[in-house]
């Protein structure tokens, strides 16, 4: 009929139906009525970076794999971490977690326990994925100057396309601080060592015992090579700088740890002092403890300004260490052989803030007093070893002169990690790895810059949110780790990253919550395969999907400047 | 949080509802309860013009649109028929505004509820004739503006209590619902589809156009409505057995409610305290009633 | 079977023969005979019917309209008050096209409360776009409700069956009442195509702009316009198969008059005797009974009263402000013919007055004694 051509007539039922009809009976839908042109405003799905994700230093998809661990799909959170950390298993028992600190929970009640989190995908890839072998083949060579987590994240990455890396370690065994620095307690040398197992699958080849600046030059590396990783560290004890500092009995924190990690019993006093606030401090004291000695800390400043993560200070105290603050050592106390009996301290206040924003320590006149001890650790800061550089390559005050994606002045010449920043986190320099070998793939779009507009706290509606404690972190009791390195955090089991998952915000990105869905009277966001989609012709811009988004991954735009976008 | 709620749609887009409207959500999540052998009676109401003109409908459902008085006979005047016609398995469902119920329609309403016709009836309440364009209807609360209680003399009397006057028809099933809580709407719909004779819905379905409110906040308004009392979330059965069904967390003071519509910008700090008196003394009355049952 | 019944009766058993499925109605006076005997066919099962005892007439209506709309045969009847209550649904019944069928006894408007006999309730409701047939005796209210759902079927047009308060509603006659099997072979089940259900998801009765209300109001005219035809093959149908008919009117010792007086509903009986009476004395009178108003049977009219040399309309109605309203259909029936003759306009019997023969004998004596009316409207029987 005629009249009716100009409708589009979708009733099935009605399709015989052609006369006019005798009264008002509707023969079609009000699809031909594009609402959509009523429109002011539109509403994009765009996701936004979450703090987490922002915040992480190898920027970890962590809102992503929290939202497959919530659907318990583990294989594919675990395939996602990889994506930019290899080692998740290494990184969900040792990183100082800073995705936490931001973690937009945290202002509701509690942040996500992300790392252990990623613990548990960590274990469990390591237990249930198979390891990858390189994706191409590659005749480029790439030579590595340290197998620490920096060296160990850019041979991961070069090792998956297909690059001939070489490994230079000066130790016996691969893994850098991982190995020599941080006790079994914390990471288990079983947990390190299957984790190498995807670097040997890769067809990385590995040199120990090969000092490099000693037993080979970097010159040589670079002739030989295609690309020249440095990433040695920062491994050069500072020394305490007051009188008697080389006594018997004084020793660095950092060779303290390593001989304990290389399977030897340091040969120390029963009472030891450690000096200083930081991580190293930190695991040395309660390194200290697992042997049977009896370990005190001496920091100069307050608990709030330790640069060693509050956790790991609880976990001290709780273990019995004390910690005195505000106090300086003077002078190390030794006999006439040189050998430590003790040391004389000082007091402290807080004055001014410093450069890094701490407030700095001020002597208290008058206030030294003196300790007996059998030993101290030094642990007031590592130095990078700048000596096996050659000349031409240029230095900054601390380390190595480099752009942001690892660059020295030398082409192809790339240097990562502690001997660039100085000592830093695992974290850290495993993002380092990471982009270097983008840089050196040429996969630069997948080199992500922080910004500074994560998503905040202010942006959730949290109308969809309930209150949710944080799952507790499991735990070996005090008693149990006197004289033994057992891992202090057993993980969570499943029931518990199941749970602790599900606490996830998922900040600025959309999780398919299906609240825009439900919630549209327009009938205007599509569901597609589990995707949305708006339905520009009949959506009217009213907005409500984007204010009853919980995590603000939609963003309503004037139509006027949808162009621009 | 996920949702339940099934993708299956028996609406179509094109409808020409206000952006932001609640009644057309309330329609939205009430068909997908109701599913597919519903039938709809549509009284003059803002659905008259929702559905869209003839020879458009945007229902996948038939609708029987009549006078605005009529709402209640009208669905049982269906399903008389359908059940001479044996077909007894379909739903009707009355769909009429706050107008439509608590003022012109009330008289066929309580004639359907004391025969208690097997109907489901709905009241989307939007708290004034606005088809028509805003003007008082009894459902619209004390103090608000609307076309014909401008801001010098803006509403004297409290809203009339539709649900309790149905309660009391002794009824087997009556509830309020909003859109906040789709998933307890729609449960609510299934429950009421599952129990023979009169259900009445009373549900809160806002009008950012005619409560001067940005249509963005529909849901939010909603969530505040609950949370500040000002609109419980409760069902009756029998008549007697009452359950609150959303028990606010926190107890918002209405002024949470109130200042986010532009039809309550003129009260003062009395009013708001006034009202809030009022919602708080109701809220007693509703737990009273539901402590005994 | 011949049974002495009221003619609220025989509106039951008209119902009742034609099986309605729905029935929705409220009391009143002089309606309520019918809804009880209608009531007690649907207790005993004899009518297999839904009764739904409304709270209004309005709503009475409204079941109808809304149960027909599923393709049921519906019923109802009402009077007066309730009748103008209805209208909005009146028209909306008409709007919607469902073939409802009242009954409506033409009872007085109030106030003052008047519960007897005029025909001002039902001639209010003449545009609202029902068919009206007035009936004249207890056997024509049966038959013609019985007819009137076939009518009322075929065309997708309401039907009203008008019968006068007390004088027909509460008098009883002999009626032949047919029997069941024949009634079901003149009247099979009604049939909707385009009813409300599942099979037809569509928005019934929604907003029609400008572009649409236009043809869908000349629809429902062009199904007036076929209705004469219609009733008139009904008609015939039911004579063929009952042995009785009606038509549209019916013209009464008409062939060589030069007065005919025209009436409806029961003053037609009274009227028959006194024409009788008065060709008897050789005056030469004729009867039109006018059972069709709506729509009206113009040509049917014009056919019969051409021939006259005056025409003698008995109004028991009064259009306030104008005229009796037959009085102004039949003129406006025979307007633009030339030479038509002059319509006599008598109003009387208003508010259940006894309308006698004498009275019906003054007024057509007047008719021939006067040449052309004097006034528009001639009032009968007023006492100031």
């Amino acid at each position: 009929m005629k009249w009716l051509d100009k409708y589009k007539v979708i009733h099935p039922k009605l399709e015989k139906e052609t006369d006019y009809p005798h009264w008002a009976i509707s023969l079609t839908s009000t699809l031909l009525n594009r609402t959509g042109t009523w429109r002011i405003f539109r509403p994009l799905y765009q996701d936004q970076i979450p703090p987490c994700n922002n915040e992480c230093p190898t920027n970890e998809k962590i809102q992503g794999y929290c939202d497959l661990v919530k659907q318990a799909k583990f294989a594919e959170a675990y395939k996602l971490i990889l994506e930019d950390n290899p080692f998740p298993a290494i990184t969900g028992r040792v990183c100082y977690h800073p995705c936490e600190n931001s973690c937009n929970r945290k202002d509701y009640d509690d942040a996500i326990a992300i790392h252990c989190v990623e613990r548990f995908i960590g274990d469990w890839g390591l237990k249930n994925v198979a390891l990858a072998k390189p994706k191409v083949k590659n005749k480029k060579t790439v030579a590595i100057v340290g197998s620490g987590p920096a060296g160990m994240a850019a041979a991961y990455y070069l090792g998956l396309e297909g690059y001939q890396v070489t490994i230079f370690e000066k130790q016996t065994k691969l893994g850098g601080m991982l190995r020599y620095g941080i006790p079994a307690y914390r990471l288990p040398k079983a947990v390190l060592d299957t984790e190498l197992k995807k670097l040997i699958k890769l067809g990385m080849k590995s040199k120990t015992k090969c000092a490099v600046g000693k037993d080979i030059t970097i010159d040589y590396l670079r002739k030989n090579y295609d690309y020249v990783i440095i990433c040695h560290g920062a491994h050069k004890n500072r020394p305490l700088g007051v009188p008697n500092d080389k006594a018997k009995g004084v020793i660095s924190g950092l060779e303290f740890l390593s001989q304990i990690n290389s399977g030897k019993k340091p040969k120390i006093g029963k009472k030891v002092a450690v000096i200083g606030g930081g991580n190293t401090a930190i695991d040395a004291a309660r390194s200290c403890l697992r042997l049977g000695l009896k370990p005190m800390i001496l920091y100069r400043r307050t608990r709030l300004e330790m640069p060693a993560v509050p956790d790991e200070v609880d976990a001290c105290e709780a273990e019995g260490i004390r910690i005195e603050f505000l106090v300086a050592p003077v002078k190390v106390l030794a006999t006439k052989k040189g050998k430590v009996t003790g040391i004389e301290l000082m007091r402290m206040k807080l004055g001014k803030p410093d450069a890094s924003g701490r407030r700095r320590p001020v002597p208290v006149a008058r206030s030294n007093f003196k300790i007996k001890l059998n030993a101290i650790i030094t642990a007031i800061g590592e130095q990078v070893d700048l000596s096996i550089l050659t000349p031409d390559i240029q230095k900054t005050e601390w380390g190595v002169k480099v752009d942001r994606l690892g660059k020295t002045n030398i082409t192809n010449v790339y240097a990562i990690g502690d001997c660039v920043t100085g000592p830093k986190t695992v974290v850290e320099a495993l993002g380092a790895g990471k982009r270097t070998a983008f840089q050196i793939i040429g996969a630069t779009e997948k080199i992500i810059s922080k910004t500074d507009k994560p998503v905040k706290f202010t942006d959730l509606n949290l109308d969809y949110f309930e209150h949710q404690d944080k799952t507790k972190i499991p735990e070996i009791s005090v008693a149990a780790r006197k004289k033994n390195f057992k891992e202090v955090h057993t993980g969570y089991n499943k029931e518990m990253v199941l749970k602790e998952s599900e606490r996830c915000f998922s900040c600025g990105v959309c999780n398919k919550c299906d609240n825009c869905f439900v919630l549209c009277p327009d009938l205007s966001v599509i569901k597609d395969n589990g995707e949305y989609e708006f339905d520009y012709d009949y959506c009217k811009g009213c907005g409500v999907c984007a204010h009853e988004c919980p995590r603000n991954a939609i963003t309503m735009i004037e139509e006027s400047k949808v162009e621009e976008q | 949080m996920r949702w339940t709620i099934k993708e299956k749609e028996l609406m179509y887009p094109g409808h020409v509802a206000c952006p932001g409207c609640g009644g057309a959500l309330a329609m939205r999540l009430a068909l997908k309860a109701l599913g597919e052998k519903t039938i709809v009676v549509l009284p003059a109401c803002c659905w008259t013009i929702i559905d869209g003109p003839f020879p458009m409908h945007s229902l996948h459902v038939p609708v029987l649109h009549t006078a605005f008085e009529t709402a209640a006979i009208a669905a049982t005047g269906v399903k008389a028929g359908l059940d001479v016609r044996g077909k007894k398995d379909i739903t009707v469902m009355a769909w009429a505004g706050d107008g439509g119920t608590l003022d012109i329609g009330i008289q066929a309403l309580s004639g359907a509820a004391e025969r208690n016709d097997d109907i489901i009836y709905t009241c989307y309440d939007n708290e004034a004739y606005m088809n028509t364009g805003i003007q008082r209807s009894s459902a619209t609360p004390k103090g608000a503006w609307t076309t014909t209680t401008p801001q010098q003399t803006p509403k004297l009397e409290p809203k009339k209590n539709i649900t309790e006057i149905m309660i009391a028809h002794r009824i087997p099933y009556v509830a309020t619902a909003t859109l906040a809580y789709p998933e307890d709407l729609i449960n609510k719909y299934k429950k009421a589809q599952s129990i023979k004779g009169t259900k009445f819905l009373h549900v809160y379905a806002p009008c950012p156009t005619g409560w001067k409110m940005a249509p963005d906040l529909m849901i939010k308004i909603c969530r505040l409505a609950v949370e500040s009392n000002i609109f419980p979330i409760y069902e009756c059965e029998n008549g007697i057995n009452y359950t609150v069904n959303i028990q606010p967390q926190k107890k918002l003071p209405v002024f949470e409610y109130l200042k986010l519509q532009g039809r309550f910008s003129h009260l003062t700090q009395k009013d708001i305290d006034e009202i809030q008196k009022s919602v708080d003394f109701e809220r007693q009355l509703l737990l009273k009633r539901a402590a005994k049952s | 079977m011949k049974k002495v019944i009221t003619g609220n009766h025989a509106v039951s058993y008209g119902a009742q023969l034609a099986r309605t499925q729905v029935i929705s109605a409220y009391p009143i006076t002089p309606q309520t005979q019918v809804v009880e005997l209608l009531s007690e066919f649907c207790a005993s099962g004899k009518l297999k019917a839904k009764f739904i005892k409304v709270e209004s007439e309005h709503s009475a209506m409204t079941a109808c309209i809304a149960a027909s709309l599923t393709g049921v045969r519906t019923f109802t009847a009402t009077s007066a008050h309730g009748l103008a209550l209805m209208h909005e649904m009146l028209h909306w019944a008409a709007g919607a096209r469902t073939p409802v069928v009242m009954a409506n006894i033409n009872r007085a408007m109030g106030p003052g409360w008047s519960v007897w006999t005029d025909q001002n309730d039902s001639l209010s409701q003449r545009d609202t776009g029902w068919i009206q047939l007035y009936c004249e005796s207890n056997q024509e209210v049966l038959d013609t409700t019985i007819q009137a759902f076939k009518i009322a079927e075929k065309l997708l047009l309401p039907v009203m069956v008008i019968l006068d308060a007390f004088v027909l509603s509460h008098t009883s006659e002999q009626v032949d009442l047919p029997e069941q099997s024949v009634v079901d072979q003149f009247l099979p089940r009604f049939e909707l195509k385009t009813k409300l259900d599942l099979s037809h998801p569509s928005a019934y009765g929604g907003l029609t702009n400008p572009d649409h209300y236009f043809e869908i109001r000349y629809k429902i005219q062009k199904a007036h316009e076929q209705a004469l035809a219609v009733i008139k093959s009904v008609n015939d149908e039911f004579n063929e198969l009952f042995g009785r008919k009606y038509g549209v009117i019916e013209a009464y010792r008409c062939d060589d008059a030069k007065v005919i007086l025209v009436t409806s509903g029961t003053i037609t009986s009274t009227a028959r005797v006194v024409i009788d009476t008065m060709r008897e004395q050789g005056r030469k009178v004729g009867l039109l009974k006018q059972k069709l108003f709506r729509p009206t049977p113009t040509e049917q009219l014009r056919e019969v009263l051409f021939k006259a040399q005056k025409i003698a309309v008995i109004d028991r109605n009064i259009s306030f402000g104008h005229s009796g309203v037959f009085a102004q259909e039949i003129k406006s029936s025979l307007y633009g013919l030339a030479g038509a003759p002059p319509v006599f306009d008598y109003i009387i019997g208003l508010g259940g007055r006894d309308v006698t023969p004498d009275a019906i004998y003054e007024i057509i004596d007047n008719t021939f004694k006067t040449d052309v009316p004097n006034e528009p409207i001639i009032w009968r029987g007023v006492r100031l």
